[in-house]
């Protein structure tokens, strides 16, 4: 059994999601159901698994033709939309083998005797700055607010160190120039800051209402905001709506690819719409070599638009019997072709796999 | 007002003044004890809350102590007292600790002071509590021991005051401090045990300026919160325990009164005011009542009050009322008058005084009419005595002269007899007339009235004495009429009228043997006709004046002392008045004053009014009176 946060409600997996990581949980099933993907985008051929049976559950069996050899498992029960409580105690008592967890309970996790399974970090948390505000006109403004995030308390407390702080676009292990960005607090430079504000506002700071980690980091900026004279006043957004009025928002953007160019034109073309970048993604061809890209980054980070954050990885909590499962890289499948059961006595009360 | 109604509004106002004095004081005593009951409950309700207070307090330590005691906890010191620790795998450890022991402040702060987890303020982690190290620095403290404390502090809503108690965990030279509490709000007002009719707010001192969000009862914020501003920043200038009220609508039983009990911190800082309010309802309701009683009580006491009064005022009246009809009657002559005597009061000792003095008035009375009777038979025979005594003698002399004509001188006998005989006949026809003046005297006849005007008998009598005015061989009188036109009639005796006037200008004749002026006035006013009659004689002596009127009294030296009492006999028939004014040198006026109708039965009262009303003034004078 993999159970996952995201919730895919149709029957049919080409429907649209309602978010992001919807469209994740959707785009991972498709290709555990498809093998190709075609130029257009449309999906040819058979996968791995097919699908049993859809509903609130979705079983998918395996596919005995599979081209590239049957999986190991029989049958894969994915229970979607499940409380990220109920995930973290249905593996304690054995009742899934896979489930996506946050990687701030990931040291909690392991600490009780549950195997994790990190990715790189490829989901960035970022406050973005929204371009039809009225705070983020002044860059002082903009500027004052990212000097006080302090990245490191966020990542060894809030994130319990499954992170790191993030000063550019794109992780280090990807672009390779992370490290050129600064992720230091400077609470001083943003009282001075500050202080040359004629009129300082409140900053209304928006989060996912639904995101305890998202609240968790809006709190800890609030905090440190105050810190230094700055007001920040947070405000719940329930899930999908975008910027409903507020100053600035946390956002969290997953890296689309492993390759920068096109993972930097991704973050840019959903930055772009919301902070008013002088930077699109169109610019960035295939081509782009890494000053480019750093260009491209730094463009942006020194606009104080968009403030990275810190980067995440992907972190799965893992029976103790599942095997040869290493989570997935940006762009990457559910390794479940590849996963094997050890036969021990701990077997999940629901399903087959 | 008589003196029954005067007693009676004494009486009245006396009784519904005590009433009024009794309900008014019953109302005082009343409020006044209530106002104390109410500052009894107010002192034990804030007793309660003290005890409740210092109950929590020790609650929280022991639940503070109970956290420190735990393993978890114990580990997690051992493990932050170890070099580089790891802090950040307990940053979520306060908020699940607190729900577990039911604090709403959790802190876990490590030895450099620094927040390790929070539950109150969770994103703050890392950050420092100066205080802590503070009260720690050069010493090390017992915080059971020091007990729980009031404190100002900052959670992610905002700041709030907490009553927090303090516990650490001590490994080797590291100390690993919990800060554990319950914050004041409408939770803790909640967990307040009230009597009813009370209850209590709170008002968190988080700004310098009131602000209305921070008072609280146990539902939250309060409404209509500014009428307390004032009240709160009194507080705030001056924190002591002070009492006021607070209206909430126009009737008073809306009224709340509030204590204000000063909450303070560490440092003797105002962190908050305790508001322990009382309804006064009750107390309102029981006033009115009270109000009401006192007001039915006044009704009834009133109307007891005029009743109590108007027989209280009748019994004590009563016998006054009846001195007063016997004084009046007294007064209109009844010499025989009586009043009953009851009791031995003064009332009735005046009652019994009236009667003793009615008695000797009449014993008086009777004497002194004995004495004028008796002084005037003694008069009258003087009057006759002297008056008989004038013919006799010539009698007695021609007499005489006859028997010694008889005797001595025959011859001359026949001449003195005849002129004798004459001599007796103009005497016995001088006693005739004496005698018939004493008769007519005797029989003055009852007045028979008729329209009458006094300037037409006044010319009349002055034209009977025109010719003895201006006789020869005799001084002159110079008669003066000043008589007022259009002087209405009256209703008299023209005759008694006539004669009455004609006396009175004999006597002015009499007075002036040496000539003068004759005056006769008249004038009216208010219905009365004024007649003054004035000569120039030389006047009257002040006991001439009093003795005028007498009968048969006299100054001249053939007068019978019948002349004055005529006039004033007759003006007293006609209901009138009679005075004299003289002076010595100057004259005698007599003024005469007729009413236009004579009164009914004038005859008796006017005599008796006619010989009180008579006035008489005069320095010194030797006028005479004719009779």
């Amino acid at each position: 059994m993999l159970e996952t946060g995201a919730t895919v409600t149709s029957a049919d997996p080409h429907a649209a999601a309602a978010n992001a990581q919807e469209a994740r949980a959707k785009q991972q099933i498709d290709e555990l159901i498809y093998a190709h993907r075609n130029p257009d985008g449309t999906f040819s051929g058979s996968g791995p698994f097919q699908i049993k049976t859809w509903g609130k559950e979705a079983v998918l069996a395996a596919n005995e033709n599979y081209d590239q050899g049957r999986p190991f498992v029989d049958e894969v029960d994915i229970r979607m939309g499940r409380a990220l409580k109920d995930r973290l105690i249905d593996l304690q008592l054995g009742k899934a083998d896979i489930a996506e967890i946050p990687a701030a309970q990931a040291r909690g996790a392991a600490a009780s005797g549950i195997q994790v399974s990190r990715s790189q970090p490829d989901e960035l948390i970022a406050l973005v700055f929204n371009a039809k505000g009225p705070a983020a006109n002044d860059r002082r403004i903009r500027e004052a607010v990212a000097s006080t995030i302090d990245r490191a308390a966020i990542v060894n407390f809030i994130l319990q160190k499954d992170g790191e702080p993030a000063g550019g676009l794109l992780p280090q292990w990807s672009s390779g120039t992370a490290f050129l960005f600064s992720t230091a607090a400077d609470p001083g430079h943003a009282k001075e800051l500050w202080s040359q504000i004629p009129a300082p506002p409140t900053i209304s700071l928006g989060y996912d209402s639904g995101d305890s980690q998202e609240q968790a980091i809006a709190e800890r900026i609030e905090v440190n905001a105050q810190g230094a004279g700055i007001p920040i006043a947070l405000q719940a957004i329930p899930a999908g709506v975008a910027i409903p009025g507020a100053d600035a928002r946390l956002m969290r953007l997953r890296m689309p690819s492993a390759i920068p160019q096109a993972a930097l034109a991704h973050l840019l073309g959903v930055l772009n719409p919301i902070a008013g970048l002088s930077t699109g993604g169109d610019a960035l061809t295939d081509s782009a070599g890494p000053q480019q890209i750093y260009d491209a980054e730094s463009s942006v980070v020194r606009s104080f638009s968009v403030v990275p954050i810190a980067w995440i990885p992907q972190v799965y909590g893992l029976s103790a019997r599942v095997r040869d499962w290493s989570a997935p890289g940006p762009g990457e499948t559910w390794p479940l072709a590849d996963v094997w059961l050890d036969n021990m006595d701990a077997q999940p009360q629901k399903g087959s796999s | 007002m008589t003196f029954r109604s005067k007693l009676f509004w004494l009486f009245t106002a006396a009784l519904v003044f005590s009433i009024a004095l009794i309900a008014a004081g019953v109302t005082v005593v009343a409020r006044k004890a209530f106002t104390e009951n109410n500052a009894q409950h107010t002192d034990a309700l804030v007793a309660q809350f003290q005890h409740e207070f210092e109950r929590r307090g020790q609650d929280v330590a022991r639940r503070v102590q109970g956290i420190a005691n735990a393993d978890r906890t114990v580990r997690m010191a051992i493990a932050l007292a170890r070099p580089n620790a790891d802090a950040s795998v307990y940053v979520d450890d306060a908020q699940g600790v607190s729900r577990s022991y039911h604090l709403d402040i959790l802190d876990f702060v490590g030895d450099d002071g620094s927040i390790i987890s929070s539950a109150e303020y969770p994103a703050r982690f890392g950050y420092k509590l100066p205080w802590i190290k503070s009260l720690t620095t050069g010493k090390t403290l017992d915080w059971v021991a020091q007990g729980p404390l009031l404190m100002k502090i900052d959670t992610q809503k905002g700041a709030a005051v907490g009553l927090l108690a303090i516990s650490t965990v001590r490994v080797g030279d590291k100390n690993l401090y919990i800060v554990g509490g319950e914050r004041l709000g409408k939770e803790f007002l909640g967990s307040l045990v009230l009597p009813v009719g009370m209850r209590a707010l709170l008002y968190l001192n988080l700004t310098p300026k009131f602000d209305p969000a921070n008072l609280v009862d146990e539902r939250g914020p309060i409404q209509e919160a500014q009428r307390f501003e004032r009240f709160i920043q009194r507080e705030q200038k001056q924190a002591t325990d002070q009492t006021f009220s607070v209206k909430w609508t126009s009737d008073p039983k809306s009224a709340e009164v509030f204590h204000e009990l000063p909450l303070r911190g560490r440092d003797s800082d105002l962190l908050g005011i305790l508001l322990v309010g009382s309804s006064q309802r009750e107390v309102v309701i029981l006033e009115r009542r009270i109000q009401a009683l006192a007001a039915a009580a006044v009704v009834v006491g009133l109307l007891i009050a005029l009743l109590l009064s108007w027989w209280g005022a009748a019994r004590v009246t009563q016998p006054i009322r009846q001195l007063a009809q016997g004084a009046r009657a007294v007064s209109e002559g009844n010499w025989d008058t009586r009043v009953s005597v009851r009791g031995g009061d003064e009332v009735g000792q005046l009652a019994g005084a009236f009667n003793q003095m009615t008695r000797q008035l009449a014993d008086q009375r009777e004497r002194l009419l004995q004495a004028e009777r008796v002084a005037a038979w003694r008069e009258v025979a003087r009057r006759l005595a002297h008056e008989l005594k004038n013919p006799l003698f010539p009698l007695q002399t021609t007499v005489e002269n006859l028997r010694r004509a008889k005797e001595q001188n025959p011859g001359q006998f026949e001449e003195v007899f005849r002129e004798s005989t004459g001599i007796l006949l103009a005497e016995i026809e001088n006693l005739k007339a004496i005698v018939g003046r004493f008769s007519d005297f005797a029989k003055m006849p009852q007045p028979e009235l008729g329209p009458v005007n006094v300037n037409d008998v006044i010319r009349s009598v002055v034209k009977l004495f025109e010719a003895q005015f201006g006789a020869a061989g005799r001084p002159a009188i110079t008669p003066e009429l000043h008589l007022e036109e259009n002087l209405p009639p009256i209703q008299a005796d023209q005759t008694l009228l006539h004669r009455a006037i004609e006396n009175l200008v004999l006597n002015a004749v009499d007075a002036m043997p040496a000539g003068g002026v004759l005056m006769l006035r008249t004038t009216h006013q208010n219905g009365r006709v004024n007649l003054e009659v004035s000569d120039t004689g030389s006047g009257l002596t002040p006991e001439e004046c009093d003795r005028l009127f007498t009968p048969y009294y006299t100054t001249k030296q053939h007068g019978t002392g019948l002349g004055l009492a005529i006039v004033q006999s007759v003006v007293s028939d006609h209901g009138g008045r009679i005075s004299v004014e003289s002076e010595s040198g100057v004259g005698t006026s007599v003024h005469v004053e007729l009413p236009s109708q004579p009164p009914q039965n004038s005859r008796p009262l006017a005599t008796v009014e006619a010989k009180n009303s008579i006035e008489a003034a005069s320095s010194s004078g030797e006028s005479k009176k004719e009779g």
